[in-house]
């Protein structure tokens, strides 16, 4: 009883829920902030993302006559709690050992499209033909990303776990991934995982939708597609689904690879994980999108494909033959 | 597979003015394009049947904001025609430099909009930044922005001092280098060349069939530009180059706006060199009863302007042809079997201007 309590008590407030949340929306106000600098615009305030999501909340909820009434309005819960569950999975390093300590990267591996899956679903039942192809886009979209994961994820696993094991094997507790860097060092830095440390790099902009693909949500070409008959607190939802997400894949990004501490006393720690997710997060969503401009479909699709995917078969052909 | 209809417009957040796109699309691939226009008219052609000479170069200013100074300049040569009217030289040569400073705005703002499609918006923001500096040149000229006010029937209305000569050419000195970095990332930017080279495709054979004007034409190889046509106003006197190219794509419209502004450039310098001393203005005297056109080559392309007059101090017809009309129709070509993701960016290669087209 007092374990499920303790299981809810950190989907909803710490490390998932408020934490993540608050995080998410720190990291959002921070790179809208130095996006706006490299550009040489003010930029909005830090809290901006806040002022938004409370905006949107107080306004009213629009359905549109044609659409699937309950999977319009299920979809961005959907998300939400998805992201919100997943976020209490992410280990942070010297505080927090996750939720579960068997397998959870599996576990992880299969929540993290579900914010995508939840906007094709609000996108395909709001009946709009913009959505539908926004939906279309992120279905492709998270087919050319979700591959390289799959095997960046599988590189780092046999690493790990062929360590341990001394044969042949696969360890997928993110727990124990992270511990066994504590002792053997960080991933990020060893050789045979660089590859697969930027296929990660990589990776992060194409879930996070931001540009250059943003290309299920292209402003200019198809007025942010699936979220167009989005309004009020059900967009919120959706922001709100998508702050939780930047705090779960650059958690994940740092345990995977620079899981590392500095200090015995947890509250450092915590400060040195937000600092190392946040070089995570200018690195490879802010720099880049304030370098490139947005892919077609296609173009994104054939570079992932290509690119990220050869850098982490690099890696588990490395791990393997090391 | 199945088609659908995809409708944009007529307020879409790409296409900043309204115009309404029927689109036929099988998956992603666009099938037929069909236009409706006719949101914004605002009966500007009856409005000036109603309003004296003076008063309406102040409503043809109005007609379209990027390309205001063509169309008050065109329409006071119209009627500087239509009453055989001789303007004084420093007058022609002010009025020229107006047009090109204005052309070099208008240049850059479509390659910004460009960038701003393509979702590069740091790119955005350095055009915009770099038209930002034309515009402050401008402000401090001419008073405003947008709608500079110099074209007056006889003359020009703001003179400029010596100094203010001097402002130009210095300004000129920071935007020129500003612009070539411009050109070079818009030539060698991989993820511009991605999204532009090769896409929004008008052969020569077309661009002549269709006859569309301006960079559209010039970017599918077709060399007419009124300047070297049939020259007006101080163009004669001035060396410029017609710029071509042949690629028939977005890529080649874009350069050729661009390479265009360099030349611009050079003829405001040339201008600020030979604006001899004299009068600006000269005043109306006497209104046949007769009609005229008369032409220039607006950022756009040619307009086209004439009127008639019945004597009295109102043009009995005023009536103008504008270049986005004469490109809307190359856009069915440009469109066709394209991506979805292109239809905007289609659309803003021929640089639209909605509110000249349904005045």
């Amino acid at each position: 009883m007092t374990d499920t309590l303790l299981g809810i008590m950190h989907m909803c407030i710490f490390p998932g829920g408020l934490f993540a949340l608050a995080i998410g929306f720190l990291f959002k106000g921070i790179d809208r902030r130095v996006e706006a600098r490299l550009q040489r615009r003010v930029g909005p305030p830090l809290l901006q993302p806040w002022i938004d999501a409370a905006k949107l909340l107080t306004k009213e909820t629009m359905i549109p006559k044609t659409a699937c009434r309950q999977a319009f309005l299920l979809a961005p819960v959907f998300g939400f709690t998805g992201m919100a569950v997943c976020a209490a999975f992410i280990p942070i390093a010297g505080v927090f050992d996750g939720l579960s300590n068997m397998g959870d990267l599996l576990v992880i591996f299969y929540l993290l499209p579900i914010p995508a899956i939840a906007i094709m679903l609000g996108g395909s039942a709001s009946s709009s033909p913009f959505s539908a192809i926004g939906f279309s886009r992120e279905m492709l979209m998270m087919l050319a990303y979700e591959t390289p994961l799959l095997m960046i994820l599988l590189s780092v696993a046999m690493l790990v776990g062929k360590s341990i094991a001394g044969t042949w094997g696969a360890e997928f507790s993110l727990l124990k991934i992270v511990l066994w860097q504590q002792e053997n060092g960080s991933l990020g830095l060893n050789p045979s995982m660089i590859p697969a440390f930027i296929a990660y790099l990589i990776f992060l902009p194409g879930t996070m939708g931001a540009i250059p693909f943003d290309i299920p949500e292209a402003e200019t070409e198809i007025i942010e597609g699936p979220l167009l008959e989005y309004g009020g607190p059900l967009l919120a939802l959706f922001q709100i689904t998508s702050a939780l997400k930047t705090f779960v894949v650059l958690g994940l990004g740092v345990a995977l690879f620079f899981p590392g501490v500095i200090s015995q006393w947890w509250p450092i720690n915590l400060i040195w994980f937000i600092v190392k997710c946040l070089v995570l997060m200018l690195i490879s969503l802010t720099l880049v999108k304030s370098a490139t401009g947005r892919f077609r479909i296609d173009q994104a699709f054939r570079f992932y494909i290509t690119v990220p995917m050869a850098l982490a078969l690099c890696s588990l052909i490395l791990v393997w033959v090391i | 597979m199945n088609t659908y209809t995809l409708p944009l417009g007529p307020v879409h957040v790409a296409l900043e003015e309204p115009v309404y796109f029927n689109l036929t699309v099988e998956g992603e691939t666009v099938r037929n394009v069909n236009l409706t226009s006719g949101h914004v008219h605002r009966g500007m052609e009856a409005m000036a049947a109603q309003r004296n000479f003076v008063q309406n170069a102040t409503l043809t200013e109005r007609v379209c904001s990027l390309c205001s100074n063509s169309h008050s300049f065109t329409y006071c040569m119209a009627v500087e025609n239509v009453t055989g009217l001789t303007i004084p030289r420093r007058a022609i040569f002010l009025r020229t430099m107006a047009e090109e400073i204005k052309r070099i705005a208008s240049h850059l703002f479509n390659t910004a909009i460009q960038a701003h499609i393509i979702g590069f918006k740091s790119l955005f923001m350095h055009t915009m930044e770099v038209r930002e500096m034309v515009q402050d040149l401008k402000e401090t000229v001419y008073g405003n922005r947008m709608n500079l006010a110099q074209n007056c029937i006889g003359g020009v209305k703001c003179d400029l001092t010596p100094e203010k000569f001097t402002y130009i050419l210095g300004v000129l000195e920071k935007v020129e280098p500003a612009v070539d970095e411009l050109r070079e990332i818009f030539a060698t930017n991989s993820m511009v060349i991605g999204r532009t080279k090769g896409l929004g495709l008008l052969p020569k054979a077309d661009a002549l069939r269709l006859g569309v004007v301006g960079p559209v034409a010039r970017g599918s190889g077709v060399a007419i530009d009124v300047r070297k046509n049939s020259p007006y106003a101080a163009f004669p006197e001035l060396k410029f180059n017609m710029i071509t190219h042949d690629d028939c794509c977005i890529y080649s419209r874009t350069r050729v706006r661009l390479d265009e502004i360099f030349e611009s450039i050079g003829l405001v310098r040339q201008c600020c060199r030979m604006t001899p001393e004299g009068p600006t203005t000269k005043h109306l005297q006497r209104v046949p009863v007769d009609e005229a056109c008369a032409r220039s080559e607006a950022p756009r392309g040619e307009v086209f302007y004439f009127i008639r007059t019945y004597g009295t101090d109102v043009p009995q017809r005023l009536k103008w042809r504008v270049p986005s009309y004469m490109n809307w129709e190359a856009l069915g070509v440009m469109m066709k079997d394209c991506k979805v993701a292109d239809v905007a960016l289609i659309t803003n290669s021929i640089d639209p201007c909605v509110s000249c087209t349904e005045r």
